[in-house]
């Protein structure tokens, strides 16, 4: 084993060089720490379920003021069904990664509003369209659509996802239970396991996005112009721009909405465009940082071993192995490097404190800490390699000549 | 100073296996942080240059209600873009306290060219009154925009955008022809330039960067709601309003809805101005009884974005890791010269014992740290243009505003240099510290 006191003693007449390394590896071990986190929080988002078969569907959009709803539906879906390769045509307001139709809060009590999911309504049909998922309840009858006046029937029953019902009634059964937002009330009957907002992780409260409530709605005045159908995911992107030109000719005096008249995979792969960026960033600055400090490393004990010759022939002169300069250097870099980690556990936090307070960024759990610091010490003694390598191979005879 | 700088040069030259290391590091720490903040910069920058510095939002809170109780609902805050209802905007446009002043409302609607096959777009038009033009600084290709008579008198009158003129008539050339919104005709006036502010300050409804988001037409106000067009979203209605026909269509009258801007040259101006805002929101008979305090407020243009936080959070954390990273190299890079300088101990030695003073010794060091980083920073300005490239490559509605403009250049020259200079004075101190007689005794 090697004796720390030599190291130590050597190190002492290097106080800078050496505070300036330990400093650098705290401040890597504070922003390795962080970058790691963050990615981990937008690849999470990156991942979110969005409980509709992606794959398989796609999205018509047409914008039309001054339209009849109800003449809009019938001649756009017929000439949607006649498209070839489509399964099935739904109206809804909304689906997951495109444009959100209506957040509003619900109270459970006419007196406290306590969260705000986002309002998905759907005509017959949207919820096999769709692909929801139920996993309690049972399916809408097809008295549960009601034509509504200009947002949703003033009576409705409706499916929640899990982690709603979850925020409203913990513990309970939510079948049965009944909430109100203004003067509109709501029924629960069926509860699924996932159906994300239309843009999940938008700053609408709930950080896991899965606040959702499906309301049946009778297509007309206040449920047209987005439709949504599903087809094979081969046939997808064909079906879909022939849908396209069968929705303009169905309804010339409509404009259609291009940017969201899109395969749900290229919506969902556009919502996430600005995530992947941040992504590509952190990556890029935690390779960078490490790539820098590994540089540093060996730069600084290179300086070293080139300043040390003498003494290390001397020490090879008087019996010292090759293995033990060796080693001397590694316990070296392993001794600055913990005394880096362990300033940079107080920068670690110092710096997910900063980002707490201006972002909405989560405290940073302790084990990326133990993760961080055999990374670095990894790292340290990679870098360190190559520097004691060269000290090993000092001929003892060095020990013999002036400087 | 001349020696000194030779030698530091020198100095540079003795090692060059870790100059380059300091060199390389030095421009991957500037080149990291510049471009997040050449995007940054880009992002706060004024939206209309030489304009902005005296435009204000002018706001009184006239609504018929309580004040909102429940500002923040797990952490939704309900909007609030400091707009004022259609009354007070006529009151104010009449009084006409300001040197330029406009009501506005940015509106997503429908637009149908004339013909026989007439085209459509659904775009932003932007419900404004007569002193827009001068207000923003919107300049005309050709035609006119209107009076003060004609917004009063109701006239369908429209100002459409060069592009959009294209889209819908396939000509520029559209002065007299009609233009259908709502249930109404309105009669092209006059052919704008493209008017993109970045960002879209006057209206932040909507994302307030790129090219997809401008006001592609230009109405009056009055003329358009004749038109049966609803304003978009409001910051709160009265209570007392009738009962509204759609759950989500705005009544002007009744909602606050309007933005209203005025140019105020000078500061005595502003004061002046606010100070009129506030008598008027004083005499508000109508407003006792909803427990509000008379209310007025002016805001400027940069205020008012940073209050809507305009630049997205994630380029602000990226602005933070990269200063961090470029702490990291500076810390690393004066490492490395610590150990460079005090391995030349017996030099400095000499020049000392020759009667060098320690400031001669500290200024060569520092020299030498700060050609390392003028070096680098000459290094990083590629790599800075990489990096921009490749944010613009990515496309995301404000990326593609990640250029370097010279003020930038400049700032990263002169952080290089300060770097440098950071980062040379403690080894350098550390050199100058040497002792002559030890160093020459063992030499």
């Amino acid at each position: 084993m090697t004796h720390f006191a030599p190291i130590l003693a050597a190190l002492r007449r290097h106080r800078l060089a050496t505070a300036l390394i330990a400093l650098e590896i705290a401040l890597a071990c504070a922003v390795l720490c962080n970058a790691c986190f963050l990615i981990v929080g937008q690849l999470r988002m990156l991942h979110v379920e969005s409980g509709v078969d992606e794959s398989s569907l796609a999205l018509i959009s047409l914008g039309c003021d001054g339209c009849k709803g109800t003449d809009l539906n019938a001649r756009v879906t017929t000439a949607l069904r006649a498209v070839p390769g489509v399964q099935s045509v739904a109206v809804v307001n909304a689906v997951p990664f495109a444009d959100h139709a209506g957040y509003a809060g619900v109270t459970l009590d006419h007196e406290h509003y306590i969260a705000v999911p986002h309002f998905y309504s759907g005509g017959p049909g949207a919820v096999e369209a769709l692909g929801l998922q139920r996993v309690a309840g049972h399916a809408f009858q097809p008295e549960d659509f009601q034509v509504a006046e200009n947002w949703l029937p003033k009576n409705t029953s409706v499916w929640v996802t899990r982690a709603f019902a979850e925020r409203l009634w913990p513990g309970q059964d939510p079948l049965g239970k009944e909430f109100w937002s203004d003067t509109y009330h709501f029924r629960v009957i069926g509860v699924m396991a996932h159906l994300a907002p239309p843009d999940p992780g938008g700053g609408h409260g709930d950080s896991a996005g899965e606040w959702s409530v499906f309301a049946p709605v009778t297509p007309g005045d206040s449920l047209h112009g987005v439709y949504v159908l599903r087809a094979s995911p081969a046939e997808l992107p064909r079906v879909l721009r022939e849908a396209r030109d069968a929705a303009q000719k169905a309804a010339p005096e409509a404009v259609l909405n291009l940017p969201q008249s899109r395969t749900v995979p290229e919506l969902r792969a556009d919502y996430f465009r600005q995530t992947r960026i941040m992504v590509g960033m952190l990556a890029g600055v935690i390779v960078a940082l490490l790539l820098v400090t590994a540089l540093g490393i060996v730069g600084l004990a290179s300086f070293w071993v080139q300043q040390r010759r003498k003494q290390i022939g001397i020490r090879r002169a008087i019996g010292a192995t090759r293995s033990d300069i060796l080693r001397y250097f590694q316990a070296e870099n392993f001794l600055i490097v913990t005394a880096g980690i362990v300033v940079g556990v107080v920068l670690t936090f110092g710096l997910n404190l900063v980002l707490m307070k201006f972002y909405e960024v989560p405290r940073l759990p302790v084990y990326y800490l133990p993760v961080g610091a055999l990374a670095l010490w990894g790292l340290g003694q990679l870098a360190v390699l190559a520097p004691a390598m060269r000290a090993a191979s000092v001929p003892p005879v060095v020990a013999t000549r002036s400087v | 100073m001349r020696y000194n700088l030779m030698l530091a040069w020198h100095g540079l030259r003795r090692f060059p296996r870790s100059t380059v290391l300091a060199v390389l590091t030095v421009a991957m720490g500037l080149a990291a942080t510049m471009t997040t903040l050449a995007l940054l910069h880009q992002l706060t920058a004024d939206p209309l240059p030489g304009r902005s510095s005296h435009l204000y939002l002018a706001w009184v809170d006239t609504v018929h209600a309580k004040p909102q109780q429940n500002q923040s609902l797990n952490e939704i805050t309900v909007e609030n873009y400091h707009r004022i209802k259609l009354g007070d905007a006529r009151e104010l446009l009449h009084d006409h306290r300001a040197a330029w002043q406009a009501a506005m409302a940015s509106v997503f609607t429908e637009l149908t060219g004339d013909g026989e096959q007439p085209r459509h777009a659904r775009d932003y038009v932007l419900a404004t009154t007569g002193e827009f033009m001068p207000l923003l600084g919107v300049s005309l290709r050709s035609g006119r925009g209107w009076t003060p008579a004609e917004d009063a008198a109701h006239t369908p009158l429209v100002v459409i955008d060069s592009e959009m003129a294209q889209h819908l008539y396939g000509t520029t050339d559209v002065l007299g022809r009609d233009l259908k919104l709502g249930h109404g005709v309105f009669r092209i006036i006059g052919v704008s330039v493209p008017f993109r502010p970045q960002p879209h300050f006057y209206e932040l409804a909507a994302f307030g960067f790129g090219d997809r988001r401008r006001d592609e037409a230009f109405v009056p106000l009055s003329a358009l709601l004749d038109a049966g067009v609803d304003l978009a979203g409001s910051d709160g209605c009265d209570e007392d309003a009738p009962k509204q026909k759609t759950l989500f269509g705005t009544d002007a009258i009744h909602c606050a809805s309007l933005s209203y801007w005025v140019d105020l040259p000078d500061r005595r101006q502003a004061a002046d101005f606010l100070a009129y805002l506030q008598h008027y929101a004083e005499n508000q008979t109508s407003l006792a009884g909803y427990g509000k305090p008379a209310h007025a407020e002016l805001t400027g243009v940069g205020t008012w974005l940073s209050k809507q936080n305009v630049v997205p959070d994630n380029v602000r954390l990226n602005a933070w890791l990269a200063g961090s990273f470029l702490l990291l190299c500076m810390a690393n890079v004066a490492g490395l010269l610590a150990a460079r300088f005090l391995r030349r101990g017996a030099e400095i030695g000499v020049r000392r014992a020759l009667g060098a003073p320690r400031r001669a010794i500290f200024q060569q060091h520092v020299f030498e740290a700060s050609m390392i980083c003028l070096i680098g920073g000459a290094l990083a300005l590629p790599l800075t243009l990489f990096g921009l490239w490749t944010l613009r490559l990515q496309d995301s509605g404000f990326t593609d505003l990640a250029r370097l403009d010279p003020a930038m250049f400049a700032a990263l020259f002169l952080l290089a240099l300060v770097v440098g200079v950071v980062t040379g004075w403690l080894p350098a101190w550390r050199a100058s510290r040497v002792e002559p007689g030890l160093q020459v005794k063992s030499a």
